[in-house]
C-alpha cells in the first residue's frame, strides 16, 4: 500500500469515527438522563486526555533519548580532548590549528561547515562543556584563554546569542546561564532585545549579563529605579560579583550610595547600602545620612547603621546614639552593634545605658555583647557588672558565656557581628 | 411522591454534585501545578547551576538541620553520617535527642568525640528543659551540634528544642532517618534566594524509600515499593507534592509544609510560637499560625514547594503502623478545622483563608463522612433492590478513568521536571499505574476507615497515643567503608 492510500485508509477510518458519533449526539445522546451525559462527556474526555497525554510523553521521551544519543556520542568523540584542555594546566596559549589537531579535525573542513552542524549537537557540546566547567574549580589564566578559542572552533558563541534571543523562555535561561559561566561578551543588539522583554527575570539577567560580560562595560542600568520590585538575594550575589570583578580590574566602583537614592523601593536601598559595606565605601556614608533621618522603614535603618558601624564613620556616632532612643528594639540591637564597631571610646556608657534601662532581655544581652566587645575597658566593665548581677540578670549573663564557649560570638570587633544579628550577610565569612 | 423519595433524590443529586465539584478541583489543580511547572522551569535552573551559583557567594545564607532523634541507636550514626554529606556551603546539624533510653546518646558521643560545653538556652519556644548541649571536639565534625533533653514525647517538642539552639536564619526540620538528597538545599534555598517577596516556608517533595538501595547514605536506586501499603503511599505522595501543593504553590496558598522536611524562617515561626506540643497536626498547625502571624503584622510573605524530591522516607508498612498514622492525621484535621475556624472563609488570611481552608474542609474533611454514608447507603440500596445498574456503572467508569487521568497527569509531570530519577523509569511508571488502578478499591476504603475513625475518637475525647512508627528499615548496597563513620583520632 502506498502513501496516499494509507493516509486516505486512516482519514477514512477517522471521518467514519466523527459522524457516527455526530449522528449519536444528534439523535441519542441528548435523550440520555442528565446524570448520564455528564458521566458520559467525563468519560470521552479523560480518554481523550489520556491518550494525548500518553503521545505527549512518548514523544518528550524520544526526544530526550535522542539528545542522549548525540550526547554520547560526542562525548565519546570530544571528551578527551576536552577533559585535555579543561583538568590540565597549560602555560602557553594554543593556537587554533593546535586545538582542531587535538580535535581530530580538519581545519579547512572547520572554516567550510563548521564543527558541528546541527543545533542539537551545538546544545549538547554546550551542556558538556558546562558540565566540564563547573566541575572543575581552577582558575588557570591560559585555560579560559584556550577555553574562548575551542567555543569560537565550535562555533559556540554566535549560537548561543541566537538561542538567547529567539529561543523559548526556558532554552533562553538556559543559554544565559551558560554564557554567564562561560564569561562571553554577548552583542549589545542580543541585550537590547531582552531589556525590551515585558518579564522582568529576563531584564534582570540581561543588565547582569550586559555588565557581567567584560569588566569594563557600563553600568548605566543602575543609573535609574531598574528594580520596579523589591530585589531579591539572587541580585545581590550578582551585583556582588559583578562589582567584585570591577574591584578586580582595577577600576574604580560606582557610587552605591546614590544608586540607593535613586531607588524607590526600600528593600531594594538595603541591598546597595548593604553593598556599600562589602565594597568598603566609606567616602560615600555621608550620602546615608539624609536617607537615615528620613526614612521610617526599619529594615533600612539597621542596614544604614550596620555599614557605618562596619566602615567606622564615626561621623554619624551622635545621630545612632540620639536613634537609640527612639527606635524600636530590633533596629537598637543593629545600632549597638555599629556603635560598638565604631569604637570611638566615647559611648562605653551608653551601651551600659542601655543594658540597665532596656526592658527588652535580647536588647540587653545584645548591649552585654558590646560591651565586652568596647576593648579592655569594656570588659572590665562587665566583671563589675557580673559580680553585682542578681536574678534575671545573672541568667543573661549565663547566656552571655554560653555563646562565647560555642564560639558564636566574635572574639574581637574585627570579627564583624553576632550571628544572631547578622546571619544572612555575615561579613566576617 | 413520598417524602422519603425525595430525600432520596436530593441526597443522590448533592452526592453527585459534590463529585462533580470535587473533579472539577482536581482539574484546577492540574492547571495550577502545570502553571507552577511552567514557571519554575524558567526561574529555577538545573542543579548544577544553582551550586555554580551559589557555592561561591559569601551571601547565600547559612542554614541550620533540625533532626529529633528517639531511641534510634542502630541507625544514628548512619544517618547523621548521611547528614553531613549534603552539599551546602554553609550549615549545621543539630541532633536533638528526646531522652532516649537506648544508646543514641553514646553513640553520638563516643562516635563524633562530644563533649559538654556549659550552654543555657534562650527559651525562644516552650520545649521541654534542656540538659546539655554537645559538640565535637574533632573540627571535622564542626557542623554537628547534639541537644540532650528531657523526654517531651513528641517530635515537636524536639524540634522546639532545636529551634532553641539553632543560630541560623533559617532551618530545617527534618526526622533523623529522612535520606536527603545531597542538593536538597541548594534546591530549597533557591526558591528564598529567587523571591521577590521574603519565603517563610519552603516545602520539598518527599517519598518512599521502602524499596530504594541506599548507598554511603544516599539513595542510589530510586523504586517503587511492591510491598502493599508503601506503594500506594508513594502514589499518594506524589500525587499530593506534585498535584496539590505545587498547585497550591502557583497562588500561595500552601496549607502544609510536611513535618519530615520542610525549611523555615526560624524568626517568623519564634513569633508564631514555634510547634505546638499538644497538637495532632504540628506541621499543618504551626504554618498556620505563621501565616495569621503574617496577615496580622500585614506583612507580605510566601509560601513555596519545591517539585524535585528532596527527601525519602520509610512509610508504614503493616495495617497496625498505617492505622495509627491516618488516625492520627484525621484527628489532627479535626483539630486544625477546630482551632483554626476563624480562618475558614476569612478573606483576610489572604488565598489561605479564602480557598484552601474551605477546600480542605469541604472536600478533605467531609469527603471520608460522606464516603462512608454513600458506602452504606449503596448497600442499602442493593439490598431494597433499587439500584439502577446502568447508571451506577457508568459513574463507576467515570471515576475510575478520571482518577487514572489523574494518575497520567502525575506520571507526565513527574517526566517533565523530572521530579524523581527513577532508576528504570518505564518501570516505575507502569508500576504507579498498576497501584492507581488498584488503589480505589483497595486501598482507599481503607484510608477512609481510618480518618472516620479517627473523627470518632476525637469527638468521644478519647486520649491522643502518639507513637513513632516502627522502621523495618531499607535496602543497602555495600560499598566501601564511609570516610566519615570512622573518627580521625
Amino acid at each position: 500500500m502506498d502513501t496516499v492510500s494509507t493516509l486516505s485508509y486512516y482519514f477514512n477510518v477517522v471521518t467514519t469515527y466523527i459522524s457516527y458519533y455526530w449522528v449519536y449526539y444528534q439523535e441519542e445522546f441528548h435523550t440520555y438522563p442528565f446524570e448520564a451525559r455528564i458521566a458520559i462527556g467525563i468519560i470521552q474526555w479523560s480518554f481523550l486526555l489520556i491518550v494525548f497525554l500518553t503521545v505527549l510523553m512518548e514523544k518528550k521521551g524520544h526526544h530526550r533519548r535522542k539528545k542522549d544519543r548525540t550526547k554520547a556520542k560526542l562525548e565519546e568523540r570530544y571528551g578527551e580532548a576536552m577533559d585535555y584542555i579543561f583538568n590540565r594546566e597549560h602555560t602557553w596559549v594554543m593556537a587554533r590549528d593546535e586545538i582542531t589537531k587535538l580535535f581530530h579535525v580538519d581545519e579547512q573542513k572547520v572554516a567550510r561547515h563548521g564543527l558541528l552542524r546541527t543545533k542539537l549537537d551545538k546544545q549538547m557540546i554546550c551542556d558538556l562543556l558546562y558540565q566540564r566547567l563547573i566541575a572543575s574549580g581552577n582558575t588557570w589564566p591560559n585555560r579560559r584563554k584556550n577555553f574562548h578559542l575551542l567555543l569560537n572552533i565550535f562555533a559556540l558563541p554566535t549560537f548561543l546569542e541566537g538561542e538567547i534571543a529567539f529561543a523559548s523562555m526556558f532554552i533562553k535561561m538556559k543559554a544565559l546561564a551558560v554564557v554567564r559561566a562561560f564569561k562571553l561578551p554577548v552583542s549589545p543588539w542580543v541585550i537590547n532585545m531582552l531589556m525590551a522583554s515585558k518579564k522582568t527575570r529576563v531584564k534582570r539577567v540581561a543588565m547582569y549579563l550586559s555588565v557581567a560580560g567584560s569588566a569594563d562595560s557600563e553600568l548605566d542600568y543602575f543609573e535609574s529605579d531598574f528594580f520596579d520590585q523589591n530585589s531579591c538575594i539572587y541580585d545581590e550575589i550578582e551585583l556582588g560579583y559583578i562589582l567584585n570583578r570591577r574591584r578586580d580590574a582595577g577600576m574604580k566602583l560606582p557610587n552605591l550610595a546614590h544608586w540607593a537614592e535613586l531607588q524607590k523601593k526600600d528593600y531594594t536601598k538595603c541591598m546597595f547600602v548593604r553593598l556599600m559595606r562589602r565594597f568598603d565605601q566609606r567616602e560615600y556614608c555621608a550620602q546615608l545620612e539624609p536617607m537615615f533621618r528620613e526614612t521610617k522603614h526599619k529594615k533600612l535603618i539597621e542596614e544604614i547603621s550596620r555599614t557605618w558601624g562596619y566602615l567606622g564613620y564615626t561621623e554619624a556616632e551622635q545621630m545612632l546614639v540620639d536613634a537609640l532612643l527612639t527606635q524600636p528594639d530590633d533596629t537598637k540591637v543593629a545600632i549597638l552593634h555599629a556603635i560598638t564597631r565604631m569604637d570611638s571610646g566615647r559611648n562605653l556608657r551608653t551601651l551600659m545605658d542601655v543594658y540597665k534601662h532596656s526592658r527588652n532581655p535580647h536588647v540587653r544581652l545584645e548591649a552585654l555583647r558590646c560591651v565586652w566587645n568596647y576593648g579592655e575597658d569594656g570588659r572590665d566593665m562587665l566583671v563589675t557588672l557580673e559580680n553585682r548581677a542578681q536574678g534575671d540578670d545573672k541568667k543573661l549573663f549565663t547566656f552571655f558565656h554560653n555563646d562565647l564557649t560555642l564560639s558564636r560570638m566574635p572574639l574581637n570587633k574585627e570579627q564583624a557581628y553576632h550571628p544572631s544579628v547578622e546571619t544572612e550577610f555575615n561579613l566576617s565569612n | 411522591m413520598s417524602t422519603w423519595l425525595a430525600a432520596y433524590y436530593i441526597f443522590c443529586y448533592i452526592v453527585f454534585g459534590y463529585t462533580l465539584a470535587i473533579l472539577a478541583s482536581y482539574l484546577l489543580f492540574v492547571i495550577l501545578s502545570w502553571r507552577m511547572q511552567m514557571t519554575l522551569k524558567v526561574d529555577m535552573p538545573p542543579d548544577e547551576t544553582i551550586k555554580y551559583q551559589l557555592q561561591g557567594s559569601p551571601l547565600t545564607p547559612a542554614v541550620s538541620i533540625i533532626a529529633p532523634a528517639y531511641n534510634e541507636e542502630i541507625t544514628i550514626i548512619d544517618n547523621v553520617n548521611s547528614l553531613m554529606q549534603i552539599d551546602y556551603p554553609d550549615y549545621e546539624i543539630i541532633i536533638v535527642n528526646d531522652a532516649s533510653s537506648d544508646r543514641t546518646l553514646e553513640l553520638l558521643i563516643d562516635t563524633f568525640e562530644m563533649v559538654d560545653v556549659p550552654y543555657d538556652v534562650a527559651m525562644r519556644v516552650p520545649s521541654k528543659p534542656i540538659k546539655r548541649v554537645l559538640k565535637s571536639t574533632n573540627p571535622k565534625y564542626s557542623k554537628l551540634v547534639v541537644v540532650d533533653k528531657e523526654r517531651g514525647g513528641r517530635k515537636s517538642d524536639g524540634s522546639n528544642a532545636g529551634i532553641n539552639v539553632c543560630s541560623n536564619k533559617y532551618f530545617v526540620c527534618t526526622d533523623v532517618d529522612c535520606i536527603i538528597e545531597p542538593m536538597a538545599l541548594y534546591r530549597m534555598m533557591w526558591m528564598v534566594i529567587n523571591s521577590h517577596v521574603p519565603v517563610i516556608g519552603v516545602s520539598a517533595t518527599m517519598l518512599m524509600s521502602n524499596a530504594c538501595v541506599v548507598e554511603n547514605g544516599r539513595v542510589a536506586e530510586a523504586h517503587v515499593p511492591w510491598s502493599f501499603f508503601p506503594m500506594f503511599q508513594q502514589l499518594e505522595y506524589l500525587r499530593s507534592f506534585l498535584i496539590s501543593k505545587l498547585g497550591w504553590s502557583y497562588i500561595n496558598a500552601l496549607p502544609n509544609i510536611s513535618g519530615g522536611f520542610g525549611l523555615f524562617d526560624l524568626d517568623v515561626v519564634v513569633k508564631s510560637g514555634g510547634y505546638d506540643n499538644t497538637s495532632m497536626a504540628e506541621d499543618v498547625d504551626m504554618l498556620l499560625r505563621m501565616v495569621t502571624y503574617m496577615r496580622n503584622t500585614g506583612q507580605k510573605f510566601r509560601v513555596v514547594q519545591v517539585p524535585k524530591v528532596c527527601c525519602w522516607t520509610e512509610g508504614p508498612s503493616s495495617m497496625k503502623a498505617l492505622y495509627r498514622q491516618r488516625v492520627r492525621w484525621a484527628r489532627g484535621l479535626y483539630e486544625i478545622v477546630v482551632n483554626h475556624r476563624k480562618l475558614f472563609f476569612n478573606p483576610h488570611y489572604g488565598p489561605i483563608g479564602a480557598f484552601t481552608l474551605p477546600f480542605i474542609l469541604i472536600f478533605e474533611f467531609i469527603a471520608p463522612v460522606l464516603e462512608a454514608s454513600g458506602f452504606i447507603f449503596m448497600i442499602w440500596l442493593i439490598i431494597a433492590g433499587s439500584v439502577n445498574w446502568g447508571t451506577a456503572i457508568l459513574l463507576f467508569v467515570m471515576i475510575y478513568l478520571f482518577s487514572a487521568l489523574m494518575c497520567f497527569a502525575l506520571l507526565f509531570f513527574d517526566y517533565n521536571i523530572d521530579a524523581v530519577n527513577w532508576h528504570q523509569r518505564r518501570r516505575a511508571y507502569f508500576h504507579l499505574a498498576f497501584a492507581a488502578f488498584i488503589e480505589p478499591i483497595v486501598y482507599h476504603p481503607i484510608i477512609t476507615y481510618c480518618s472516620n475513625i479517627g473523627y470518632f475518637q476525637y469527638l468521644s475525647g478519647q486520649a491522643a497515643i502518639w507513637k513513632p512508627i516502627q522502621r523495618k528499615g531499607v535496602k543497602k548496597r555495600d560499598t566501601k567503608p564511609q570516610s566519615n563513620a570512622t573518627p580521625t583520632k
